[in-house]
């Protein structure tokens, strides 16, 4: 499936991107945002997360810390970081299975940190930081994929 | 009336025996942070693990150490949330169990309550009360927070204070703990970066790399350390020729050397002057929506809170400026400032007071807010 690359020229333009992406999601999804630190993850989850009505922009903060934040509205959306866990786990190990007990957006920053295992449709969001301010956004689509496989990392 | 505080809502087991809310009899703290270190940050999984095999070796030295037994005890207060639910069940299952075979009361205490009774342990400890209204800045790793904190009714009989919170801000992205760790990984400074670069800062140019004032809207009193997140990283980007002392620094850690002269001595000036600079910005930050939202609230007192609260250069800049405001700063000790069981078992002594209980049905709460909760727990004398 061919992948569709977008730039962006600052926070703001990000943030509107993901909101214009919100528009075409359906439960069950599986977003894994890859790229290095500051490259925009977790402004595009905030952009998408307020697109898709369940909280307001200003409350979509890192989830870096805490792991996983829960919103709960149109659809049920996690928002989940797995910076700080460095090795390669497995999804059970962290009872991270549980979020794909009923059909939710699941929105993955640094997914390159475990083995995922989901036969949800998987929408792939690669972003790079190219220029002062200039992001490249790139955009694929996967099938759903019923056998466990080890997510790829582009950062 | 002794509680028995336990806290283990992210890196820390932690077990401490508090008597009316004031005076710290023990405080036992078991950290996790060399099991962490090597990956960068707290392993859920690992935290979890860590919290069942050092909860019962915490509790019992906390007892121990405040030379009562187990028995004597009046209360168990445990940290609800927020946390990682699985640290936080820990710590929650035990004293749940253990005040239930005790036959004594159970209370439920909100984290960012217990970091608000760090700041009033301690000006209790010297002799001190903080005037309030007061201004709370809970800063730390995962949480960048700005509380109203004013007295419901100060209850002659028990001497309990019972508090009320609004709160007034948050950061909008990452927590200023979060930041330092994010930039420390960069330059390759270790785990945690908070006092590693507190301590190269004082060698480094504070204004010696500008950092731009986020722009945002909205409320004026949230925080973003995001974009100076971001900042740091185009600055490394336009300076290839950094790239090999990082590297260095990386080796240097692999091999176990972290302390601040080791990693200082691998640092250039640029490096150093980049990391003073950040940590000026920050600290700036923090400084600057705190008094103006003390001034804009009436606040009498300011109080800062958290890990981050440990930081030297806060420290001194926080009491310098809000001198200028007429404002007095109160931080917790060292000790008190990162996460800790006294705390939690003084935020319980007035919920216990005010007679409020929790039953077996006492659950993790990990996006448990704070504020309005305790209006409803005003105390009837």
């Amino acid at each position: 499936m061919p992948s569709v690359e977008i730039l962006s020229r600052s926070t703001e333009e990000t943030i509107s991107q993901g909101r214009e992406l919100a528009a075409s999601l359906r439960p069950p999804l599986l977003i894994l945002l890859t790229g290095e630190l500051g490259a925009g993850k977790t402004t595009l989850a905030k952009g998408i997360i307020s697109g898709l009505g369940v909280a307001a922009e200003e409350d979509i903060t890192s989830p870096t810390f805490t792991l996983i934040h829960t919103f709960t509205g149109r659809v049920k959306v996690f928002h989940v970081d797995l910076y700080r866990v460095s090795d390669v786990h497995d999804f059970d190990t962290l009872g991270l299975e549980e979020l794909f007990a009923e059909p939710a957006i699941v929105l993955i920053e640094w997914p390159e940190r475990m083995r995922l295992r989901t036969d949800w449709p998987v929408l792939r969001i690669a972003l790079e930081h190219v220029a002062d301010d200039v992001r490249k956004i790139t955009i694929a689509e996967t099938v759903p994929d019923k056998f466990a496989r080890r997510s790829s990392g582009t950062a | 009336m002794r509680i028995l505080g336990i806290e283990s809502s992210c890196d820390e087991t932690a077990a401490a025996v508090v008597a009316d809310g004031a005076t710290i009899l023990s405080s036992v703290v078991a950290s996790q942070v060399d099991i962490h270190r090597k990956y960068g940050g707290v392993v859920p999984e690992l935290a979890s693990r860590e919290h069942l095999r050092q909860i019962v070796p915490v509790v019992r030295e906390a007892v121990l150490q405040a030379d009562i037994a187990l028995r004597d005890i009046d209360a168990v207060g445990v940290t609800q949330g927020p946390g990682l639910v699985g640290s936080l069940l820990v710590g929650l299952t035990y004293g749940k169990v253990l005040a239930l075979a005790l036959g004594k009361p159970l209370i439920g205490v909100n984290h960012l309550e217990g970091h608000v009774h760090a700041v009033l342990l301690e000006a209790h400890a010297g002799g001190r009360a903080p005037k309030l209204p007061a201004m709370c800045l809970i800063v730390s790793g995962g949480h960048t927070l700005l509380y109203r904190v004013e007295a419901k009714s100060n209850a002659s009989g028990n001497g309990a204070l019972q508090l009320s919170y609004s709160r007034v801000g948050g950061t909008r992205d990452d927590a200023a703990g979060e930041a330092y760790d994010k930039v420390a990984r960069m330059l390759a400074l270790g785990y945690p970066g908070g006092p590693i670069i507190d301590k190269l800062a004082v060698h480094g140019n504070p204004s010696a790399v500008r950092f731009n004032e986020p722009k945002m809207g909205g409320n004026q009193y949230d925080f973003s350390f995001s974009g100076i997140k971001t900042a740091v990283l185009y600055y490394l980007r336009k300076r290839p020729e950094l790239q090999p002392e990082i590297d260095a620094r990386e080796q240097a850690l692999a091999r176990g050397e972290r302390n601040a002269d080791a990693l200082r001595v691998l640092s250039s000036a640029t490096t150093l002057d980049l990391v003073a600079s950040f940590q000026h910005a920050v600290v700036e930050g923090l400084i600057r929506r705190t008094l103006a939202a003390a001034e804009q609230f009436g606040a009498a007192s300011v109080l800062v809170s958290g890990g981050v609260a440990a930081n030297r250069e806060l420290r001194t800049r926080f009491e310098e400026e809000s001198r200028k405001y007429g404002l007095e700063t109160f931080f917790p000790s060292r000790a008190l400032s990162t996460d800790n069981a006294a705390m939690i078992a003084a935020a319980a002594y007035p919920r216990l007071v005010a007679g409020e209980r929790a039953d077996a049905s006492l659950n993790a709460q990990p996006n448990f807010p704070l504020g309005k909760v305790v209006e409803s727990l005003e105390l009837k004398v």
